[in-house]
C-alpha cells in the first residue's frame, strides 16, 4: 500500500511538472518595445515561437521604415520616388499603393498620400507653426492623388513636385506586414501597437481602449470588445499647438491644407486590415460623421466617431462598444 | 483492515508539494497589488519603481538626448520637465493607475504603470 501512495505522489508531481513545462513553453510570452517610424512600437506575443516573432516584428517595422516608407531616410524607396518622380515597386508595396489609391478615390480625396509638401509646412512633430498662405497654396497645387499613375509595378508622379507621404498609412501597413508574418508562426496570440494603431492577433477576446481625448495616453473613454483585427484612431488631440488663442491640430483637410474643423475629436476604425483601419480613420475624420459613416460602410468596417460635445456615433457593429466614461453618451 | 494508506515519508512529500503550491500562488499574485512603474529608454528598462510605496519625492534623470526629468511622489509619476520641442510628455500629466502611459518620442523614453485592464489603447 505504501508503494501505491508513493506512486500516486510521484505521478502527481510528474503531471504537475508536465503542466508547468507545457505552460512555460506553449504559453510563454515575449515583449518588444522600440522606437521606429517616428513612433513608439510595443509588441506582446504569446506562444511557442513568441521570441522569434518579437525579433521579426522589430525587423519588419524598421525595414519598412528605412527601406521603403520613410521620407527622411535618403535611400528609402519613397525618398527615391519623391526625388525621381517615380520608380519601380516590389509586388507587396504595389499592392499596398493600389489599395491606398482606392481609398483616395472612394473618399473623393479626403484621404490623400501626396500631401508631403503641405504637411512639411506645418512641421508637426518638430516645431509646428502656421504656414505662410502663399506657400501653402503653392504646395497644395502640387498635391493630389490624381497625379499618381500606378501601372503594374511602376509608379509615376505626373507632377514632379508632388511628395508622397505615409504618415497616415505607415503604421497600418506595418500591422498588415506583421500580421502576414505572425500567420506563419506557431503562436497563440499577439498584441502589437505601432503608435496608436493596434493589431490584435489570434483566437482570443481582446479589449481595446479608445483614448480619452482629455486624459493621458493610457486612459480611455470606452472599451471595444473584439476578436482578431486592427484598430486605429485619428485624434485631433494627438499633435496640436496653439497660436493667437486658436488650436491647430495635425489632421489636415487635403482640400484646404488647414486642420479639419468639423466638431470631431477622434475617429476609431475597426477592420481586418491595418492599412484600412489607419487610412479610414483619417479619411472619416476629414469627411465627418455622415459621409465618413458611408465610407466605412463601403469597406465593411466599424467606425466610431467622438465629437467635441462628447457624443459617440457608431457606424457598423455597435455591440462591440462599452462606454466607460459616463460623461460620454451614445448618439442615436 | 487497518492498512495505513500513507506513511510518514509520503505525508512529508505531499506536505512539501502543498506548501510549494501555496508559496507559488502567493508569489504569483502578491505582486499584482502593487503599482509598478517601469521607465524604459529605447526599449531598455532603466528603472522600476513600486509606486504604491513612493511617498518622498524621487527624481530620476535617465541618460537621454534631449534630457528629461522624471519625478515620482505620493504614488504618482510624471515627466516633470523635458528639453524636447513638443513637450507632449510633460503635458501627459501624472500617471497613477494601471495602464497609464507617457511617452517622450524625441528622448525615446516611456513611463508605463503596469496592470492595464485593456490589451491596447488606440490614439
Amino acid at each position: 500500500m505504501k508503494k501505491t501512495a508513493a506512486a500516486v505522489a510521484v505521478i502527481l508531481v510528474a503531471v504537475l511538472a508536465v503542466f508547468v513545462f507545457y505552460d512555460g513553453v506553449l504559453n510563454k510570452t515575449s515583449d518588444a518595445d522600440f522606437f521606429s517610424m517616428n513612433t513608439y512600437v510595443s509588441a506582446k506575443v504569446t506562444g511557442y515561437e513568441s521570441d522569434l516573432c518579437t525579433a521579426e516584428i522589430q525587423k519588419i517595422v524598421e525595414n519598412l521604415d528605412t527601406e521603403i516608407l520613410s521620407r527622411t531616410a535618403e535611400n528609402s524607396l519613397v525618398s527615391q520616388i519623391n526625388k525621381n518622380g517615380g520608380g519601380e515597386l516590389d509586388l507587396q508595396t504595389a499592392a499596398y499603393f493600389s489599395l491606398l489609391l482606392d481609398v483616395c478615390r472612394q473618399s473623393a480625396g479626403a484621404f490623400d498620400f501626396t500631401l508631403g509638401a503641405v504637411s512639411d509646412l506645418w512641421s508637426f512633430g518638430s516645431s509646428p507653426k502656421i504656414p505662410d498662405e502663399n506657400e501653402l497654396l503653392e504646395a497644395l497645387s502640387h498635391s493630389g492623388y490624381e497625379k499618381i499613375v500606378l501601372s503594374g509595378n511602376s509608379i509615376e508622379l505626373q507632377d514632379k513636385s508632388a511628395v508622397l507621404d505615409f504618415g497616415a498609412s505607415g503604421k497600418g501597413i506595418s500591422l498588415d506586414s506583421i500580421k502576414a508574418c505572425l500567420e506563419t508562426r506557431d503562436i497563440k496570440n499577439a498584441v502589437v501597437s505601432v503608435g496608436g494603431s493596434s493589431l490584435l492577433f489570434g483566437d482570443k477576446d481582446f479589449t481595446v481602449g479608445i483614448r480619452n481625448p482629455e486624459g493621458n495616453a493610457g486612459s480611455y473613454i470606452a472599451k471595444l470588445h473584439i476578436g482578431e483585427g486592427c484598430v486605429s484612431t485619428s485624434g485631433s488631440y494627438e499633435q496640436s499647438f496653439e497660436e493667437n488663442g486658436k488650436t491647430y491640430h495635425h489632421i489636415l483637410d487635403p482640400e484646404t491644407g488647414y486642420p479639419v474643423d468639423n466638431g470631431l475629436v477622434g475617429v476609431t476604425i475597426v477592420s481586418e486590415s491595418g492599412l484600412l483601419s489607419d487610412v479610414l480613420s483619417t479619411a472619416c475624420f476629414v469627411l465627418g460623421v455622415e459621409k465618413g459613416s458611408a465610407l466605412a460602410a463601403e469597406y465593411g468596417c466599424t467606425a466610431i466617431f467622438v465629437t467635441e460635445d462628447k457624443k459617440i456615433h457608431v457606424e457598423g457593429n455597435s455591440d462591440i462598444i462599452e462606454i466607460t466614461d459616463s460623461s460620454y453618451t451614445l448618439a442615436e | 483492515m487497518n492498512v495505513k494508506l500513507f506513511r510518514k515519508g509520503d505525508i512529508a512529500v505531499i506536505a512539501i508539494i502543498i506548501i510549494a503550491a501555496i508559496a507559488f500562488a502567493y508569489f504569483s499574485f502578491s505582486d499584482s497589488e502593487n503599482l509598478q512603474a517601469v521607465i524604459t529608454v529605447d526599449g531598455e528598462v532603466v528603472e522600476t519603481l513600486d509606486l504604491s510605496s513612493v511617498k518622498e519625492r524621487i527624481v530620476i534623470t535617465p541618460e537621454t538626448e534631449p534630457k528629461v526629468v522624471i519625478v515620482a511622489e505620493n504614488g504618482e509619476i510624471r515627466f516633470d520637465s523635458a528639453e524636447c520641442e513638443d513637450r507632449l510628455c510633460v503635458n501627459s500629466g501624472s500617471l497613477k493607475k494601471g495602464g497609464d502611459t507617457a511617452v517622450c518620442l524625441p528622448a525615446k523614453t516611456v513611463i508605463t504603470v503596469m496592470g492595464s485592464d485593456v490589451d491596447a489603447v488606440v490614439y
